[in-house]
């Protein structure tokens, strides 16, 4: 099948749709250098800058929460691509300028964690003052953490972290509220159609008009098990029951539930399955203390999305509900 | 018959490790679209963009700086892991001690090994795991392994070129167990890895560039 997108030439898909992002939303963001995405009005620099990095064509993520009470910089890659160690260095250099510290949030991937360990091991020896997290909260990669992918949990922790540095906390203090958040958070993918890779035209994987696939990563990677397509009432259950027992949630707890869509699941059928996770959650007597439905971080047209539970304290959501005034996640 | 390779010489070796890279970028992407996103034949096109224009013959920078910005440079391509850890590996090759201008078999031996050892500091992947190391181990001893043994720069380095081509063949048989792919896990036997792949390409086109040495 021929690629149906509206792009010009492959080779500058990066750079447009950078150039996109920060004509759109020039109150909010702007461009620091090639493929930096910086707030256009910086935070004063006795606070902690949150700088994260990662492949591009998974928009609004990752560059889309940079702005007031979340994100300071992003360092957007190729089109599912993590960025080079150089461009890294560049951003965590200049969010530690003048003294600030940095706090650089990592999505656990291969590409993502070998630049951002380069990049780390540059900018410590330069003496500049950063701290890393390592977010890994899909559970369909193993039970062991390190294995783990980091997929759409990015969001409550940049949101908590990034609360904290707007309220002034140290750099240790956001790193534990970012570690504290990423603990207890775990996320579960589901696909139900391909995406073109926007560069070749090629599909991404391959799955059945009836199939679907639990556990599907972000680029195609194998899940869990491929199985018939199911009703939005089955496959929410199967897989909020699995993120429960994964997490050990117990009746009586708060829940922070993110309902992710990977491209080309429509907003009504994120509604549907939001439902019925609400309808479970009630009657095993958990409580839903905050929620969030939409598209945050997603494959060009894959159909399918990523359901995020996320065990929350008191703290947790003050910070969660904290302003927040980025282009892609606005609380007032 | 030359002891000694200069800048002139390993500007001619990435010369032509462009050339081989950019002359297999199709079947790259091919192997990659198995397992990966069928991309990486077009980080390796951006990789050998850096490689040709790696060396200045006219700058007076010394050999170690050229092997370190060459390194940062293809880090600089944005292209995932791959870059990553080829950008890694020169980079890691001025670690070691080597003359300013040129450098006999055993400091082309010690940098290639100081290059290795940069890369084993980034990732756990060894040998086995279905990556681009099931063909730069073998490759780097090889050609220690060569230079002990008294051989020439010109076959030693062919030495390690065929050490790295039948360690990318041999990763046809394997399955994935790092980075992406290994979520494929079976999906991926019976094709070579694309990254292991990439290094048997490059060092053919270091050995390339000293064949005409080699017959000489």
């Amino acid at each position: 099948m021929r690629m149906k997108k509206f792009i010009n030439d492959p080779k500058h898909l990066v750079e447009e749709l950078l150039d996109g992002l920060v004509l759109a939303f020039p109150e909010k963001v702007r461009l620091a250098g090639g493929n930096i995405v910086a707030r256009t009005v910086p935070k004063s620099s006795d606070k902690v800058r949150l700088v994260t990095l990662g492949g591009s064509g998974h928009e609004p993520g990752l560059s889309g929460f940079v702005g007031e009470g979340m994100l300071d910089c992003s360092v957007a890659g190729g089109i599912f691509a993590a960025p080079g160690a150089p461009g890294c260095i560049e951003a965590i250099r200049s969010a530690c300028a003048g003294g600030s510290s940095a706090l650089l949030i990592v999505l656990n991937h291969a590409g993502d964690v070998l630049s951002a360990n380069i990049t780390m091991e540059a900018a410590l020896r330069e003496g500049c003052k950063v701290k890393m997290v390592l977010t890994h909260e899909d559970i369909s990669s193993g039970p062991n953490p390190e294995e783990r992918r980091g997929l759409v949990g990015f969001l409550p922790v940049y949101k908590v972290a990034g609360a904290a540095a707007e309220q002034g906390a140290s750099l240790d203090a956001c790193l534990e509220i970012a570690l504290r958040m990423e603990r207890n958070m775990r996320t579960l993918a589901v696909a139900v159609r391909t995406a073109t890779h926007p560069s070749t035209g090629q599909p991404i994987f391959e799955l059945g008009d009836d199939e679907m696939e639990i556990g599907m990563g972000q680029h195609g990677e194998a899940g869990t098990g491929r199985g018939k397509l199911k009703t939005a009432d089955e496959t929410a259950e199967i897989m909020l029951n699995m993120l429960l027992d994964d997490l050990c949630v117990t009746a009586g707890e708060d829940l922070l539930v993110i309902l992710n869509g990977a491209g080309a699941t429509t907003l009504m059928e994120l509604l549907i399955l939001f439902r019925r996770v609400a309808h479970i959650l009630k009657a095993r007597k958990i409580r839903l203390v905050r929620s969030a439905v939409g598209e945050f971080i997603t494959t060009q047209e894959q159909a399918g999305f990523q359901l995020l539970i996320a065990r929350m304290d008191p703290e947790l959501v003050k910070l969660w509900d904290a302003p927040a005034n980025t282009p892609f996640f606005v609380k007032p | 018959m030359n002891e000694r390779i200069g800048k002139a010489e390993i500007a001619h070796m990435f010369a032509e490790a462009a050339k081989s890279l950019r002359s297999q970028h199709e079947r790259l992407s091919e192997l990659d679209s198995v397992a990966g996103d069928g991309d990486h034949g077009t980080t390796m096109l951006r990789v050998a963009e850096q490689l040709e224009h790696a060396v200045d013959p006219s700058s007076s920078k010394n050999l170690q700086s050229i092997l370190r910005d060459t390194g940062w440079s293809v880090m600089g391509v944005d292209g995932g892991a791959s870059s990553a850890i080829l950008g890694t590996f020169f980079a890691g090759m001025a670690d070691a001690v080597m003359g300013e201008d040129s450098m006999d078999g055993h400091e082309l031996a010690a940098a290639f090994e100081a290059g290795l050892r940069a890369v084993s500091r980034q990732t756990k992947a060894q040998p086995g795991d279905k990556t681009m190391m099931d063909a730069l181990v073998p490759a780097v001893n090889a050609l220690r392994l060569a230079d002990s043994a008294s051989k020439t720069i010109p076959d030693a380095v062919e030495e390690a070129a065929s050490a790295a081509r039948s360690g990318a063949g041999s990763t046809k048989d394997l399955v994935a167990r790092y980075g992406r792919s290994k979520f494929l896990g079976e999906k991926t036997r019976g094709y070579p890895d694309p990254g292991a792949t990439s290094i048997a390409l490059l060092f053919s086109g270091f050995s390339a560039a000293l064949a005409t040495e080699r017959k000489s």
